[in-house]
């Protein structure tokens, strides 16, 4: 069945008049999602892709029961919007968006604490799980239903990382992008644990990227689990340099430059199944 | 975005913070009448604005430019002229610049200011926590990278929230770290105080101040700074976009910055147009894996307007280092036809000379083949990553 959202989630879509809503909502609905709401600010009582539009989250969700919401709002605006869905208590809310300010997203993270609504992103695919819910802009199409979870900071090796579960006649439970942004929503940790509790899920494939430290905490998570799912997991960035920024003080906060190799060695060690090269994934869930 | 030392100072000083007197000069005259107009008899510090550390420790390409490195201190106004002349547009290079180095346009002339003792103090995004981390050292000498690798108890970590400035326990918890007295307490609470303002109300990314000079007197003086700042939020600083420096970036990835798109150059031969960072990376590990360098990488992830694209495209192909050019697209919000379509415009304008490979996948992925395949142009398909990085190595080859 899935993690957080599957054919039963109903969605709201914020921003749903837009061009870029118009364009995936209807492949989302056309998938299957249950697009019960759309939220407009003053567009209240238009019917847009047959779903009724409203002015603001709580009234979406006061009439529809609407349970969460993915944005398609600029990013200067995601802060707003978010701070709507809180409010509103949503289960969830997702932004796409690209460029939200780091700021931005530290208040957004200070939101968050406290209240009921988990909210995966910015500048993400979103989360998808095949043939029951799209909320993002996945090329559907080439999402299986199956078993492997994936989870990933980067968006376009996310799909990579769906081919390759493909490739090995398998299939997705359930796929969410975290976003590579300096700050952002959910992390692995949240997911990995989810992932566990779900009993549709067997395995998972992670893929992380260079800079900040998510895979180290999740690899310090997934070590303490008693009963472990097999994680495969790709790191991007090996071949990068080492780039002195302008100033030290990012070497200095993490105590020295931890590079990738660091981060796959962390991964190793924790129980990880850890690949060099991202095509190799698809071999070891054929001998899984 | 970063900015330059004397733009930092100026920031520093519109929010209380002492720096020593000076001013940007462009020409030796300036530099002379800056030194004239204070009342100090020297010494001087001329420093090269351009954004790097280690300026002390560099050199400059040309021989005209003498041998000392980007900063100098200087005895008499008459060095001044002397020494700006020799340092204005010469090449600094450092170890942050690479080996090309850099122009020097403009230089500071800073009062020599004599401090007790100097101290390591920074600001930067903890992403894990999403709170501000203030960082502080004691240094000696300035190699505060081989300090900070070698032990971490020397380096004091405090959490600063976004909504609230330094406490008071916190203020001294800093005093006691540095062992400093209490004439440098009010000092030091203004200092970070007005640290953390400047950090919030500019969506600062990096504040770094190496070093901050301690007075005889207690108080505390910023002798140098490095600021960044977050390009996202750019739009709501109209201030900040005006300190903008181009000359900081290449004729290539000022264009396609104009564009919208992030370009990078690197130093080997092969040119990259990709739609995320996390492809570029997986596309640069795939390349080093068999023992070849990125010239340079073009992330288009997100435009969609195909002269755009086919802007984006002819940057490339006219980096004079690219042998071959290998393009790996899933698209998902990006259409892959958008892609094929750019891919046929920029040739159609500067040709096609070297290998191209292309691989496609997700949204219109069959009708962006199909475009490329009707071009009749010589740009051979790909299936996944590693397939697509050996038939361009080939081609490359059998093309020699």
């Amino acid at each position: 069945m899935s993690v957080f959202v599957n054919k039963k989630t109903k969605v709201l879509c914020q921003g749903i008049t837009g061009t870029q809503a118009t364009f995936h909502i209807r492949r989302s609905i056309d998938y299957g999602t249950q697009v019960l709401a759309g939220v407009s600010p003053g567009k209240a009582g238009m019917v847009h892709l047959g779903v009724p539009v409203f002015n603001t989250v709580k009234e979406a969700k006061q009439e529809t029961g609407v349970n969460a919401s993915i944005m398609y709002v600029p990013s200067i605006a995601v802060k707003a919007a978010v701070r709507e869905a809180v409010e509103a208590e949503l289960d969830l809310a997702v932004s796409i968006a690209d460029g939200v300010p780091i700021k931005d997203m530290m208040e957004i993270k200070s939101m968050l604490r406290g209240s009921k609504t988990k909210f995966i992103g910015p500048n993400t695919p979103g989360i998808i799980t095949p043939n029951e819910a799209r909320l993002g802009i996945f090329p559907e199409n080439i999402h299986k239903k199956g078993k492997i979870g994936v989870v990933s900071r980067s968006s376009t090796l996310t799909y990579e990382a769906v081919i390759e579960i493909n490739k090995a006649n398998k299939g997705q439970s359930t796929v969410i992008g975290l976003g590579d942004d300096m700050v952002i929503g959910m992390d692995f940790i949240e997911v990995i644990d989810a992932f566990h509790k779900d009993k549709n899920t067997n395995a998972i494939v992670l893929i992380g990227q260079l800079g900040g430290s998510f895979e180290e905490k999740a690899a310090e998570y997934y070590q303490s689990l008693p009963n472990k799912k097999p994680i495969i997991a790709f790191v991007a960035g090996e071949a990068v340099p080492f780039d002195h920024k302008m100033g030290y003080a990012g070497e200095l906060i993490s105590n020295g430059y931890v590079s990738v190799s660091d981060k796959k060695r962390i991964m190793q060690k924790s129980g990880m199944i850890v690949v060099d090269n991202i095509n190799d994934i698809n071999e070891i869930l054929v001998n899984m | 975005m970063n900015i330059h030392e004397y733009q930092a100072k100026k920031i520093l000083s519109d929010y209380g913070i002492l720096i020593p007197k000076g001013g940007v000069a462009y020409t030796p005259n300036e530099a002379k009448k800056i030194a004239s107009a204070s009342s100090s008899k020297g010494p001087w510090i001329l420093k090269s604005q351009i954004q790097s550390g280690f300026r002390n420790n560099g050199y400059f390409l040309e021989k005209g430019a003498g041998k000392q490195g980007g900063i100098r201190k200087v005895k008499s106004r008459k060095d001044i002229v002397h020494q700006a002349k020799q340092m204005l547009g010469s090449t600094l290079v450092t170890e942050q610049t690479g080996p090309k180095g850099r122009l020097v346009g403009k230089i500071y002339v800073e009062s020599y200011m004599q401090v007790k003792n100097i101290f390591y103090m920074a600001l930067i995004i903890d992403s894990i926590t999403a709170n501000i981390k203030l960082l502080v050292a004691e240094i000696k000498d300035e190699d505060i990278v081989k300090m900070a690798l070698s032990n971490s108890r020397k380096i004091l970590k405090i959490d600063l929230s976004i909504n609230q400035g330094p406490t008071e326990e916190q203020i001294y918890k800093i005093i006691n770290f540095l062992k400093l007295d209490g004439k440098s307490l009010k000092s030091m609470e203004t200092f970070v105080t007005g640290l953390h303002k400047i950090f919030v109300d500019y969506d600062a990314t990096m504040i770094e101040l190496s070093p901050v000079g301690i007075m005889k007197n207690g108080n505390l003086v910023v002798l140098d700074a490095k600021m960044s700042f977050d390009d996202n939020a750019l739009y709501r600083h109209k201030s900040l976009q005006k300190l903008q420096d181009d000359n900081e970036l290449e004729e290539r990835e000022l264009q396609a910055f104009k564009y919208g798109f992030k370009y990078s150059e690197f130093d080997g031969n092969i040119g990259c147009i990709v739609n995320g960072d996390g492809i570029a990376l997986a596309a640069m590990d795939a390349l080093g894996r068999k023992n070849v360098g990125t010239a340079c990488f073009l992330n288009v992830k997100g435009g969609v307007d195909k002269d755009k694209i086919a802007a984006g495209i002819k940057i490339i192909m006219t980096n004079p280092k690219v042998e071959g050019i290998l393009i790996n697209v899933l698209g998902g919000f990006l259409r892959c036809n958008l892609i094929a379509e750019g891919i046929i415009n920029a040739t159609s304008e500067v040709g096609l000379n070297v290998p191209l490979v292309v691989r496609f996948e997700g949204t219109n992925k069959e009708e962006a083949q199909e475009i490329l395949e009707r071009s009749k142009l010589p740009i051979i398909i790909a299936d996944n990553m590693e397939n697509s990085v050996d038939m361009l190595l080939q081609a490359i080859e059998e093309g020699e």
